[in-house]
């Protein structure tokens, strides 16, 4: 048997047609054929993952904003419970410095 | 015996006569696939019992038991696919059943003109299914760092102070969002009419959610387009050049087909 280069395979061959044949044979995934072969029953359940998927989406969100925001807010109160005076005085200079006021207690 | 009737596709008679009928299991695995002549129209039908098929039954199938629809999906995907070899063909979408051969034969008697000219529109022509899908992230940077007016705000936003910034994050992040859908729409939309070129009909369809396709990436288009046979060929390289092109930026494209010509042949 003659052995042939196997790239006079595809010169050989109608290089027109394989690409179209390639994908003729491929295999499709079942998502595939449920898009087409299902049409409005695919769609209505489409629509219901999406819609369940978004309010999900939206719902963690809040949740994750306000779950920052609580524990914030929550690690402040547990710093003014304990305070101690030189935590207390930082503080103040920090507010202080970020508001810009004048510093009374230096008076 | 009032059986119920499995409608897989019609067929012009005249092409039925010219040639044998294959040899093909029904829905039910058990009985075979036989036609039915209506004047110039011949339908490919099987025979279902329907206590075992009827429509609430076949619904909760569909909703609840998805090996019964992979396993029917398939069978009559495959059903369809080898007729739409064989005859010119307009098919059916899954699950359409008629109560009785008389109900199947007036609905096939009223649309008959339609039908007559959906095979005219059919006969010679693929349909083709084009899916894109874009690694968001990967495109996310690109906008992100292409756009001067989103470096700008991230330039201002690292100037302000900690609490201020992450709000401030937030809303860049939408931002970015909005460019980024916007971005691939664009893209996509400009892809479609190119497309379209090579195709006699070109539609879009919705996309699907990654939950569905069960895909890392985003389905950003979904479109089906009707191409006469020797056109293929360029369509589909068209693809790949595109494939070429932009699959380090992200984009990936897959087209399916030859399919049965479903979204070119609804008469309704």
């Amino acid at each position: 048997m003659a052995s042939l280069p196997f790239f006079q395979l595809f010169i050989n061959g109608d290089e027109d047609m394989s690409l179209r044949e390639s994908m003729e044979n491929k295999d499709i995934a079942l998502i595939d054929i449920l898009d087409v072969i299902l049409d409005k029953g695919v769609a209505i359940k489409a629509d219901l993952v999406i819609s369940i998927a978004g309010v999900d989406l939206v719902y963690l969100d809040l949740r994750l904003l306000i779950a920052s925001v609580e524990s914030l807010v929550q690690s402040k109160q547990e710093t003014r419970k304990t305070v101690s005076s030189e935590q207390f005085d930082t503080q103040r200079e920090e507010l202080i410095n970020a508001t810009g006021q004048p510093n009374k207690w230096k008076n | 015996m009032c059986g119920l009737i499995y409608l897989y596709g019609l067929i012009p008679t005249k092409e039925e006569t010219n040639q044998s009928f294959p040899s093909l299991k029904g829905f039910d695995g058990i009985g075979d696939l036989y036609t039915i002549p209506i004047g110039s129209i011949t339908a490919i039908v099987c025979n279902l019992d329907p206590e075992e098929y009827s429509e609430n039954r076949i619904k909760e199938l569909i909703n609840n038991d998805i090996e019964w629809l992979q396993e029917k999906a398939f069978h009559h995907h495959e059903t369809v696919m080898k007729l739409s070899k064989i005859f010119t063909l307009i098919p059916l979408k899954f699950c359409t059943l008629y109560k009785n051969r008389e109900s199947l034969e007036t609905a096939v008697q009223s649309n008959d003109s339609k039908m007559m000219s959906t095979f005219a529109l059919i006969k010679g022509n693929e349909e083709w299914n084009l899916k894109i899908y874009c690694d968001d992230q990967l495109l996310k940077d690109q906008v992100s760092q292409s756009n001067p007016v989103i470096e700008a705000k991230r330039e201002e936003i690292s100037k302000l102070p900690k609490g201020k910034q992450f709000f401030e994050k937030k809303k860049l992040d939408k931002l970015i969002n909005s460019e980024l859908e916007e971005e691939k729409n664009k893209v996509s939309e400009g892809i479609h009419l190119e497309l379209k070129h090579f195709a006699l009909k070109g539609n879009v369809k919705r996309t699907w959610s990654s939950d569905v396709t069960g895909r890392k990436d985003n389905m950003t288009w979904n479109s089906v387009y009707l191409i006469s046979k020797p056109e293929v060929e360029h369509f589909l390289k068209q693809i790949q050049q595109y494939e070429k092109d932009m699959k380090e930026i992200g984009w990936q494209f897959e087209a399916t087909g030859p399919w049965p010509a479903y979204h070119f042949s609804s008469f309704s």
